[in-house]
């Protein structure tokens, strides 16, 4: 134990000013590489020592917006441009306005990084989209959409899988150059988004023209894209910078900015992501970190960009350097970038990508019209964001005094009841003898518990009464509960409603609990006899998926539903059936995640079920064969009844689980389509995670939960009498 | 070697009084057998003599000193349980010594006593095995043995042979009277066996419901029963009760006269025991066989007369039958009386030793 | 009861096809682990056509930039995590589980429930207040603090097992030792505890488990590549637009292999251990 304090205590000792600057990014690869020789360049030119760390990209953003208030973030880091103004309002990140040099790098790029008249960070380099053709296939980059669509009639034959085009239309960064070429613009004047525009509908319309018509395949997946074009099945592909280290050396290609619509005159204009190095306001050594993130955006940390990082720089003066005018991919992407418009780095341009998604999905897969979809975006829209009738987006704070007394008042009746009996006098001591030893035997427990689980438990449970948002929590009483509860902003029936996601979430506990009793219990039947030979070697071989664990089986299981490449749908064309596209529709994303946890769960219920079954004496079925008893009977009237006790509170402990069971649900499915798997659990996540950090809605729906089951368990321990308790 | 007294014992649990004020002298070096049917609360008297079980009222006094909030194990008793209790995980050998190791005796002397207690009991030869691979018998003998190493000055017995066999159970009363007169400590034995209170004890307490119902050597309490309950518990087959009432110099009964002396009239309750019956040609007694026991030597016929049920004894060369009518009739003085709801005795066959 | 002979054909069919589908899965990642590229691909067989080690190496033998090895430096990780928190966990549960088995006090049924409430927290909720709670007692971005927060949350069920276990434990033996002249902490240590080693040994399985795949919290607790647990460190091959399967499924049978043969190790204890749990509930 004792060493165990010395890991706490190292952690804290030492002084911050001559720590090394720790610099996060999330990048793999050849980028990773690049900033890695940049910071250590740094460390060269400077001796000031640098602690580069790759965040896993996943956990990136709640791990910057958790850790730097706290005072225990990075001091500098690498992110993309577009949560900008939310850092900001935030307050992790300190401006560069003083250091920065603007004329050195590309005006777009620094233009990313503008909020409220001030610069925060360095540009790196830019991401943009541009349009790859295949040059045995096409020779000409065209100008015009109309010229694009002649070479996509020429280059596209549906009988032969060949495709003019290939892009993941279903992704809204890869739609937005439609939506800005067709006229329509993503905000309104008051900056607010809006969906229901013309424009839009026409972007929509178009792209799904290029569907019906045969130019692009349905379904595109990132992968599909990329052996597509790979295998010169696609002619043209619409992808950024990081697509070219996924063509192989044999085919032989270009790159062209995207073409303009010819009807209204607007060129295709993608979005312009920036990635700089962010200087976090709580370093403790700023001039260092901001000398650090500036080293990073220019010089021999640009070349490095290019190579290995084959990334597009942002500073200008990289451009001199022979080795960059001469490559062809960086210089075209360049030019692209010089037409694409930064993406917005307002709070609202977060707020755009879910509604989005929903739109461009059920356009593309024939459910919604193109002049529908916008007003279906709208709706989604409205409902994240929890718009209240007020006009305001926050719910009305209220006064948390009526509250704190209903609370007194509660706690007060309760210690009445339970010393509201007074049987006969029996001293403290007679009824509870061992109260001292008992006491103690408890109290480690006890209060690792208390510390670590009820303290945390009880903050979170009156979160749920707050509202939060950039980091002011303001108390608002029941108006979250009441948001739930009456599902507003959206039909009950939608996805998103608490009631729809209860549902869902019930269905799924009742059926995963339901098929891992029923073939965890058949398999143990089959295993019960001892003479049966192989009996270990199956019993072994059987709880292998309980031993996997559960984020990998998740993971697994992703890949093995993948549409086009996965093998379940290998082993349907096998069998002469139609590969399935999984997570496309409720019932067949439902069955994937079911199926997953499936196979995850019925080992534990095999293995609870033979011991059960062992424990039931075998006279009793011999008096039931010697009674005349058929197999069945047996089962029925002997089995099952002694079974009952013995499975009983594994049952109840698999139904917890089950209805809590993120992994699966969020790495398996991801809550597709459009959120309508998502549990209970996996939406209030997203709730705190992903739609701007909304603990307080999320706190509710975590309390909503924990009520349920504990309602849930009450009535079956109910339901199965005292022989449970 | 003490003497134990328990005064005004109480005990209930919840509101199900098990003890209802007990007190017990008991001397120093005799084996006293407390017995009665299942649920009398002679476990638990057994179980607060050992401190087990809390009390609700009354002390428990070994040799001058007051035990009543003594933990068990600083009262110097030691027990046998029913099941044996024998630690699963340790040998024989560390069965025997666990007590001793925790009270910090010298390695020496430990298995100086072990090997001692082991001879004695003939365990000597496995006192490496682990419990599950011994016999019962033997198991019952290493939970006598753990309790003899420690030399306790008291020794309970919670019941030790009901888990055995018949021939084994008479094998082991045997061996558990060698070894009172061996180690001529005091002991203290629960049964609801009255064969093993009989041929065991010094002394016997029966108890009923919670109640002591009366206490003494095993002989006067075959020969003098204070109630019905004693009389009828004592004995097997157990005595024979009829309904009688003083008429005269007899006592009369539906369907028998008998002639009985002694200071009581009314309603009463007749005792007599199936040994002191015989079937004869002539009797005051009589009735229709519906069963019949033979034991070689001698058996036992089981009437239905008019006063109710009746069980005699025959000669075994009498040849009796099912069905037949036989009369019956005492072989002397042996008659019981005890008053009509049985609480009292009014009357024992006093002449007779 | 003799089976008849197609009854027993039947049998050995449904358990065949059943291990097939339990393996399946795992087969493929042990193929993908070994096939030379990073994509997922359309065959259904499950054994690899070509067979090489490169993802293997590019796992285990990873260095950061200061050269530091980073696959030791997690696999100590976890290791150490892991272990620590099965020895906490499992000091803390058996004492309570043992007073809630056997000792009469005040609070006792409260606990009870308590413990099997605790277990339907679902853990988005305690994720922020569990990160400003250990940044108040300074041990953000330490084993230990992350030893503390595993620890505590497998108590309730490590507490529910073992109480079970002694449950069928007898209480004689426990009065002989007493008898015998034995403490209560002494008649704990001496007989119950040598007597609850199946139990035992399933609960620090389950502790060890859950430790040595935990992911979230890990991940959002520690702030260096150094003092990554290895589920962290595999989560990073699952990118943000790709996968690296090759990686991610050799890092998965890295990850999974200890916990595995542990699993296989102790899995003649599962069946007595859980079920006495269970049984007796």
């Amino acid at each position: 134990m004792r060493w165990l304090w010395l890991i706490v205590l190292a952690s804290c000792a030492d002084d911050p000013t001559q720590r090394p600057l720790k610099l996060w990014h999330a990048y793999r690869g050849g980028e990773e590489q690049a900033i890695e020789a940049s910071a250590k360049r740094f460390t060269e030119e400077t001796g000031v020592p640098v602690e580069v760390l790759s965040v896993p990209f996943d956990a990136f953003s709640s791990k910057l917006t958790s850790a730097i208030p706290h005072g225990a973030g990075p001091d500098v880091f690498i992110f993309a441009h577009e949560r900008l103004r939310q850092f900001h309002r935030l307050k992790v990140v300190a401006p560069s306005t003083a250091r920065l040099a603007r004329d050195k790098y590309l005006p777009s790029t620094v233009q990313a990084l503008e909020v409220d008249g001030e610069f925060y960070g360095y540009p790196l380099s830019l991401k943009t989209l541009a349009l790859f053709i295949n040059t045995d296939l096409v020779k000409e980059a065209p100008t015009t959409t109309d010229e694009w669509l002649g070479q996509l009639e020429q280059t596209s034959n549906a009988a032969q899988t060949k495709f003019g085009l290939a892009y993941a239309a279903g992704d809204f960064y890869l739609h937005a150059p439609f939506v800005f070429g067709f006229g329509a613009s993503l905000f309104d004047e008051k900056g607010r988004a809006s969906f229901d525009t013309p424009g839009m509908a026409k972007s929509l319309a178009f792209v799904k023209s290029l569907q019906d018509r045969g130019f692009m395949p349905q379904e595109v997946s990132g992968a599909l894209v990329k052996s597509l074009f790979n295998e010169g099945r696609a002619a043209m592909v619409i992808s950024g910078p990081w697509f070219t280290g996924e063509i192989e050396p044999s085919v032989h290609y270009r790159i062209a900015p995207l073409p303009t619509v010819s009807e209204t005159g607007l060129a295709l204009t993608p979005f312009l992501g920036v990635e700089a190095a962010f200087v976090s306001s709580r370093s403790h050594r700023p001039d260092d970190a901001q000398k650090l993130a500036e080293y990073l955006s220019v010089g021999e940390a640009s070349a490095l960009r290019v190579n290995p990082g084959r990334q597009i720089p942002a500073e200008l003066a990289a451009y001199e350097r022979p080795e960059v005018a001469s490559d062809p991919v960086i210089s075209a992407f360049k030019e692209a970038g010089q037409r694409a418009v930064p993406m917005p780095n307002t709070l609202e341009m977060a707020k755009v990508w879910e509604p989005m998604k929903l739109a461009l999905r059920g356009v593309l897969q024939g459910e919604v019209t193109p002049e529908a979809a916008g007003a279906l975006a709208e709706r989604r829209y409205v409902a994240l964001n929890r718009e209240q009738p007020s006009g305001r987006d926050r719910p009305d704070a209220a006064s948390p005094i009526p509250y704190v007394i209903a609370l007194g008042l509660a706690l007060a009746g309760f210690a009445a009841w339970k010393w509201r009996r007074r049987g006969p006098a029996r001293s403290f001591a007679q009824r509870y003898p061992e109260a001292a030893r008992g006491l103690a035997y408890v109290a480690p427990a006890a209060l690792g518990i208390a510390v670590l689980v009820i303290i945390p438990f009880s903050v979170g449970i009156s979160l749920a009464f707050f509202h939060h948002e950039a980091g002011e929590y303001s108390f608002v009483g029941l108006a979250n509960f009441v948001d739930i509860l009456t599902s507003k902003g959206y039909r009950i029936t939608e996805p998103l409603s608490f009631w729809f996601t209860l549902v869902v979430t019930i269905a799924w506990t009742f059926i995963n609990v339901a098929l891992h009793l029923g073939i965890g219990l058949f398999l143990a039947i089959l295993l019960k006899d001892p003479l049966l030979k192989l009996r270990a070697v199956y019993r072994v071989l059987l709880i292998v998926p309980w031993a996997v664990p559960n984020y990998i089986t998740a993971l697994m299981w992703k890949g093995m539903f993948h549409r086009q490449f996965g093998a379940i749908n290998g082993l349907l064309s096998l069998l002469g059936l139609e590969p399935i596209s999984w997570f496309t529709q409720f019932s067949t994303s439902f069955s994937a995640n079911v199926i997953t946890n499936t196979w995850l769960g019925f080992p534990f219920m095999m293995v609870v079920s033979l011991g059960a079954l062992q424990s039931i004496p075998q006279d009793l079925y011999e008096a039931a064969e010697v009674d005349g008893a058929s197999k069945w009977t047996q089962f029925r009237r002997i089995t099952l009844p002694l079974l009952k006790p013995a499975l009983l509170p594994s049952v109840i402990l698999g139904c917890v689980w089950t209805f809590n069971m993120f992994n699966i649900i969020y790495l398996v499915s991801g809550g597709e389509p459009g959120g309508a798997t998502d549990i209970l659990v996996s939406e209030a996540y997203r709730w705190a995670f992903q739609r701007n950090e909304q603990y307080g809605f999320a706190a509710a729906y975590s309390v909503l939960i924990f009520f349920v089951l504990l309602g849930w368990t009450r009535l079956t321990r109910r339901l199965s009498g005292p022989e449970a308790a | 070697m003490s003497g134990l007294r328990l005064s005004g014992i109480k005990k209930s649990y919840g509101d199900n009084p098990v003890v209802k004020g007990v007190d017990l002298d008991v001397a120093s070096g005799e084996f006293l057998v407390m017995v009665g049917p299942s649920g009398c609360g002679k476990t638990t008297l057994l179980r607060i003599i050992a401190g087990l079980e809390q009390l609700d009222a009354g002390r428990v006094v070994m040799d001058e000193t007051d035990l009543t909030h003594v933990p068990p194990r600083d009262r110097d008793v030691g027990m046998v349980f029913q099941s044996y209790a024998l630690y699963p995980h340790m040998t024989v050998r560390e069965n025997l010594a666990f007590g001793l190791e925790l009270r910090k005796v010298p390695r020496a002397e430990i298995d100086e006593r072990v090997g001692t207690a082991a001879k004695m009991l003939e365990l000597s030869h496995l006192l490496e095995r682990k419990p599950k691979a011994l016999s019962g018998g033997q198991r019952q003998r290493v939970a006598m043995g753990r309790v003899i190493v420690r030399r306790p000055r008291l020794f309970l017995f919670d019941e030790p042979l009901s888990n055995l066999d018949t021939a084994l159970r008479v094998q082991m009363r045997g061996e558990l009277a060698r070894l009172h007169r061996q180690l001529g400590v005091t002991m203290i034995y629960v049964t609801h066996d009255q064969v093993e209170a009989m041929t065991l004890a010094t002394r016997v307490a029966v108890f009923n419901k919670g109640v002591l119902q009366q206490l003494g050597p095993p002989l006067e309490l075959y020969n003098r029963p204070t109630n019905t309950f004693v009389a009828t518990f004592l004995g097997s087959p157990s005595m024979n009760l009829l309904e009688a009432r003083r008429e005269g110099p007899s006592l009369v009964g539906k369907g028998f006269s008998l002639a009985v002396d002694g200071d009581f009239s009314g309603e009463v309750k007749l005792g007599l025991r199936p040994q002191d019956l015989l079937v004869a040609a002539e009797g005051p007694f009589g009735g229709e066989v519906e069963a019949v026991e033979r034991l070689g030597f001698d058996g036992y016929v089981f009437l239905e007369t008019e006063a109710g049920p009746l069980t005699a004894r025959f000669d075994g060369s009498l040849p009796v039958d099912v069905g037949q009518v036989v009369k019956v009739r005492p072989s002397g003085d042996v008659a019981h009386v005890f008053s009509s709801d049985g609480t009292k005795a009014l009357r024992h066959p006093g002449a007779k030793t | 009861m003799k089976r008849s002979g197609l009854t027993v054909a039947l049998i050995h069919m449904g358990l065949v096809l059943a291990c097939a589908a339990s393996l399946y899965p795992v087969l493929w990642v042990v193929k993908m682990a070994l096939s030379p590229t990073q994509s997922l691909s359309l065959s259904v067989n499950p054994f690899p056509q070509e067979v090489t080690f490169d993802h293997f190496r590019d796992v285990l033998f990873s260095h950061d930039t200061q050269g530091r090895w980073l696959f030791g430096r997690q696999l100590l990780a976890s290791l150490t995590v892991s272990a620590l928190t099965t020895v906490v966990g499992l000091s803390l549960a058996v004492t309570a589980a043992y007073a809630l088995s056997r000792f009469r006090f005040p609070g006792k049924d409260a606990g009870m429930q308590t413990l099997l409430v605790t277990q339907m927290f679902p853990a988005t909720l305690m994720l922020v207040p569990l990160y400003s709670l250990l940044e108040r007692l300074h041990l953000l971005d330490s084993w230990g603090g992350l030893v503390l927060v595993y620890s505590t949350s497998s108590l309730p069920f490590c507490v529910w097992m073992l109480k079970g276990y002694f449950d069928t434990i007898p209480r004689e033996l426990e009065e002989a030792a007493v008898m015998d002249g034995a403490t209560p902490w002494q008649v704990f240590v001496k007989v119950v505890l040598p007597l609850a080693r199946p139990a035992l040994a399933v609960t620090a399985l389950f502790s060890f488990m859950q430790a040595w795949n935990e992911f979230i919290l890990a991940a959002t607790l520690i702030n260096e590549a150094a003092r990554f647990t290895l589920p962290v460190a595999l989560q990073q091959y699952v990118g943000e637009w790709k996968t690296e399967w090759g990686h991610f499924a050799a890092g998965a049978l890295i990850v999974s292999a200890p916990v595995m043969a542990l699993f296989f190790a102790l899995q003649k204890y599962l069946v007595g251990g859980l079920t006495a749990g269970a049984v007796k509930g």
